[in-house]
């Protein structure tokens, strides 16, 4: 009896955790949020009024409404499925990502780690790509090359810079890997912070320039290009299906400024607990307070390195052709992770 | 011995394959009667080493199998004998598995060909070859059944031999099979002269740290000749032609099964025979040539526009990444290895019927012809989906959960040696998974969606016999990537662990006392639990389902021919006709292959397609392995 009603909690603890926090409900309203202060400030920084922050909110409802049309050439289930998959993947992937030391699994151990994140991130990537292809249409035709050179593109120095960050943390806990997100997290909130250490920076500003091209905004947006094909593989989409696809694309936003944060940054949240401790709350009431602080650090985190890696390079750049994408991304931003990788596996 | 004791069992399972060869040939007038006849000599087969696995597997027990009531005499092993440890007992359930479906799929598949029986004689030679070589306790054995593996491949390569290229698929694997298998008997008579004895454990007793000039030459040319079996750069060209040309179910069985006979011939050659993974150079050795096979294939996979072609390019990238992880010569690395074999076996059956059943519908494989066939051919395309998922490692399938290991060992092995090549070998395999993906977006894009041409408007879908078939492989590939562990406890780990025991290995088969069984354990440092992570997506995808079904996410607007073409409902673009062409199969990934384009264009035309330059290469790589042999041994 006490064993089901245990078990009832738990069941209801991840309930929570999948439907409201970090899942879906944090999802949606932080991923918007930051693609609302990013359209915001690339309009400040044309010299444009530019659209009220909550518009992203306005445009998912105002799709949700739109007429939905599936194009005779579709096949149906593939071309409705695909956003859905797309954005439960990411939604379950950003449980994995913990909010400075606070992890979802914590106690119930873990599911998956950093190589497993690398693939986990293909998923919404695949999903937008059969999505775009069931259609037929030959703009989703172009986009879908274009999205997965850019994928494989990305792929490369993301490989590089996460080994780096496996060897750094490994060497330092004796372990000689480490592979596990929760680890590498804890581990900075003793040792400080990744970004820190000289052997990282290079590896941080190779994961920052990951970003934008993992999210497709400018100047590596050549797989959407809507000025050219039409947004590509979205070509066809409209009403609810784009507007999930929206959804999942602002997610991404704080998928990866997040991971960013768990990797780089991990050490931040220290800080924010002995304040706490320093006020003199303790007891769960602390633990409330720590935990809703870290929170919207992290948020306040993720807000600025949009701004940075998105709204700034956005405003400045013009999109780059898509074999210019792939080369820049597989010299200069390889050779940084490389760089890390080499003073990572020296012992620096 | 009682003859149903389970002493008999290896022997059974190879003679109801040939004995099903021949009464085929016999008895084969009748369609249902031939089909019975395969259906049932493989299941047969299937059963009886699926009735080994508590006591091999688990148990650590080798059956050491003298044939006649022969056995040693006067120091030396004499007559035929099968041994069966757990690494032989692997290989041959995974042949076994494939050989099964394979047969099911064939029922539907063959039938509308001239000489089914034909077909199915040479088809059950094939698998009895292979079965024979895996169980196989002598060297010279390992050889016949080598040779009679090798013209049953031949032969049915040139089956169809009406399709254009078939026979000279068949020729090139002729001449170039030829030469791996003479390498074969060449090192196999090298050995007999030096020591004596054929049987393997005996070899594996006598050779190590006792080498000359002349077993280090049979070293290279048994190396040579069961790179040539698993198709290992530079023997890759031939696997291409000979898939392109042969029948589904046979492209099943030569990159499921024969290839997987190549790198049990070079496990046991260099963790048995020779017993020399301790020297950095072999391991060397086995890394380069698996990680450039590796890499190698995956980018001519990139620039094929045949689908089996494609596929055929695949299989070696994937033996790559199985020779690369039983090369670092860590548990793990030997256990994930044969992980990522047993799911090749498996993701790559599935790809190629899927294949087989594009074209039995549609009479074409060429990518820049297909495409649209989702909708007329929706289950097919679905289990393509799992099998594309599967090799290109998406998880939860089961190409993730092996390559997600390999990964590991590769990065292990690097920190602990710490020899920087190994991380490249690491780095290499990340990315050559993607590179996969891409390869598989291709397909997916080139024939199951994208536009559907006018001519296949009539496709219709795959029957339901080889959709069976599919649907088996599929199911594997879901349950071997959900249940790892398992998979690893019960076959790849028991396995490993023969590996690392060669001692009872000889001790079985000569008589003499059995050393203690040396347990291992594969050092995890990851974490992936796909159960886990499946009930979080099932809740996630099933909460946004729901969401989207409450705000009318499925009241779509669909043409229900009301609306005349040139309607909303028709695909947008931008009026000119030109602009509806399809990118084509091979120029898909252009921004990748543009900055490659140097690189591609020496493949280009180093592929020359004659077959002589092939034997060449051939000659080449044995030179190579020669002078290595020699130097390092």
């Amino acid at each position: 009896m006490l064993n089901s009603i245990a078990f009832a909690q738990t069941a209801l603890l991840y309930l929570g955790y999948v439907l409201i926090f970090p899942g879906f409900l944090f999802c949606f309203v932080v991923g918007l949020l930051l693609t609302g202060i990013d359209r915001k400030v690339v309009a400040r920084m044309q010299r444009r009024v530019g659209p009220p922050v909550l518009q992203p909110f306005y445009d998912f409802f105002k799709l949700c409404g739109k007429e939905t049309i599936v194009p005779d050439a579709a096949s149906r289930t593939v071309f409705l499925l695909a956003p859905l998959v797309g954005l439960a993947s990411l939604v379950v992937l950003q449980l994995f990502i913990p909010v400075f030391k606070f992890s979802v699994f914590g106690s119930l151990g873990e599911v998956a780690d950093l190589i497993v994140i690398l693939y986990l991130l293909l998923i919404p990537a695949v999903a937008v790509m059969l999505g775009g292809a069931s259609t037929g249409s030959p703009y989703a035709g172009v986009g879908l090359s274009r999205e997965m050179v850019t994928v494989l593109a990305v792929e490369l120095p993301l490989v590089l810079v996460l080994l780096s960050v496996a060897r750094v943390v490994g060497r330092e806990t004796g372990r000689a890997l480490v592979f596990s997100l929760n680890t590498i997290v804890s581990f900075q909130t003793v040792s400080g912070s990744l970004i820190t250490r000289v052997s990282m920076i290079p590896a941080a500003l190779a994961m920052l320039m990951i970003i934008p091209g993992e999210t497709g905004s400018h100047p590596f947006d050549a797989a959407e290009a809507e000025t050219e094909i039409c947004e590509g593989l979205l070509a066809e989409y409209s009403g609810a299906p784009l507007a999930v696809f929206k959804l999942s694309h602002a997610v991404k936003l704080l998928t990866m400024t997040s991971l960013f944060v768990a990797l780089f940054l991990g050490g931040l949240g220290t800080p924010i607990a002995q304040l706490v401790a320093a006020v003199g709350l303790s007891g769960e009431l602390a633990a409330a307070v720590t935990m809703l602080l870290q929170v919207l650090a992290l948020v306040l985190l993720c807000i600025v390195l949009t701004v940075l890696t998105i709204s700034f390079v956005h405003a400045v750049t013009a999109r780059l052709r898509i074999e210019q994408l792939f080369k820049y991304y597989w010299t200069v931003v390889t050779a940084l992770a490389l760089i890390s990788l080499v003073l990572a596996w020296y012992g620096y | 011995m009682n003859w149903l004791s389970y002493q008999h069992f290896p022997i059974y399972a190879i003679m109801v394959l040939f004995l099903g060869a021949f009464l085929v040939v016999l008895l084969g007038k009748n369609r249902v009667v031939r089909a019975a006849l395969a259906l049932l000599s493989v299941s047969a087969s299937l059963a009886l080493l699926v009735a080994l696995v508590p006591r091999v597997m688990l148990g650590g027990e080798i059956i050491a199998y003298w044939m006649g009531g022969r056995g040693m005499s006067g120091g030396y092993a004499m007559g035929i004998a099968l041994e069966v440890d757990a690494l032989s007992l692997f290989f041959a359930l995974l042949v076994a598995v494939a050989v099964f479906v394979a047969c099911l799929y064939s029922i539907q598949y063959m039938e509308h060909d001239d000489n089914v029986s034909q077909y199915y004689t040479l088809f059950l030679l094939l698998a009895g070859g292979v079965l024979g070589l895996v169980l196989s306790g002598d060297l010279f054995n390992m050889f016949v059944m080598v040779e009679i593996l090798t013209f049953a491949a031949v032969a049915l390569t040139a089956f169809r031999n009406t399709v254009t290229g078939a026979l000279e698929a068949a020729f090139k694997y002729l001449v170039v099979g030829s030469i791996g298998s003479v390498c074969i008997l060449a090192g196999t008579i090298m050995l007999y002269a030096q020591t004596h004895t054929l049987s393997l454990a005996q070899l594996s007793l006598l050779l190590p740290g006792n080498l000359n000039n002349a077993t280090k030459l049979a070293f290279a040319l048994l190396f040579v000749g069961f790179g040539t079996k698993a198709f290992l750069v530079p023997f890759h060209p031939l696997a291409a032609d000979a898939h392109g040309a042969a029948p589904a179910p046979i492209s099943v069985l030569i990159s499921g099964v024969l290839t997987k006979s190549g790198i049990y011939g070079i496990i046991r050659l260099v963790y048995f025979l020779f017993q020399n993974m301790d020297l950095g150079a072999i391991r060397f050795l086995l890394v380069v040539v698996g990680s450039l096979s590796m890499f190698v294939c995956v980018t001519m996979a990139l620039a094929q526009h045949d689908f089996k072609r494609l596929l055929a390019f695949h299989s070696i990238s994937q033996i790559g990444y199985v020779l690369t992880a039983v090369g670092l010569a860590t548990t793990l690395g030997v256990s994930s290895g044969l992980y990522h074999a047993m799911n090749h076996t498996i993701f790559k059956g599935l790809l190629f019927l899927a294949a087989g059943a594009v074209l039995h519908e549609t009479g074409t494989t060429d990518l820049n012809q297909l495409g649209g066939l989702a909708k007329r051919m929706p289950r097919t395309t679905a289990l393509f989906l799992i099998g594309a998922a599967s090799i290109s490692g998406i998880p939860p399938f089961n190409g993730f959960a092996s390559k997600w290991l390999i990964y590991q060992a590769a990065y292990q092995k690097a920190v602990e040696s710490g020899h920087i090549g190994y991380l490249l070998v690491t780095i290499v395999a990340l990315v050559t998974s993607t590179l996969t993906l891409a390869s598989f977006i291709k397909v997916s894009q080139s024939v199951f969606f994208g536009r559907l041409p006018e001519r296949f408007e009539k496709v219709k879908e795959a029957p339901f016999g080889m959709r069976l078939a599919m649907g088996v492989f599929a199911l594997l590939c879901v349950a071997t990537g959900l249940l790892p562990q398992a998979v690893v406890k019960t076959l790849t780990l028991p396995a490993a662990q023969a590996v690392e025991n060669v001692g009872r290995y000889i001790a079985a088969a000569l008589g003499t006392e059995m050393p203690a069984i040396r347990t291992v354990t594969a050092v995890e440092i990851g974490v992936w639990n796909p159960i886990n992570w499946l009930l979080l997506l099932g809740v996630s995808l099933l909460s946004v389902t729901l969401v989207a079904l409450l705000g009318k996410y499925d009241r779509v607007s669909e043409n229900e021919g009301a609306v005349r073409a040139g309607g909303k409902y028709d695909l947008f673009f931008g009026g000119e006709k030109s602009v509806h062409s399809q990118v084509g199969g091979g120029d898909l990934f252009w921004g990748f292959k543009h900055n490659w384009r140097h690189y591609f264009s020496f493949m280009h035309d180093l592929h020359s397609g004659v077959v002589n330059d092939y034997a060449l290469w051939a000659a080449l790589a044995l030179a190579l392995a020669i002078v290595f042999s020699q130097i390092v041994l």
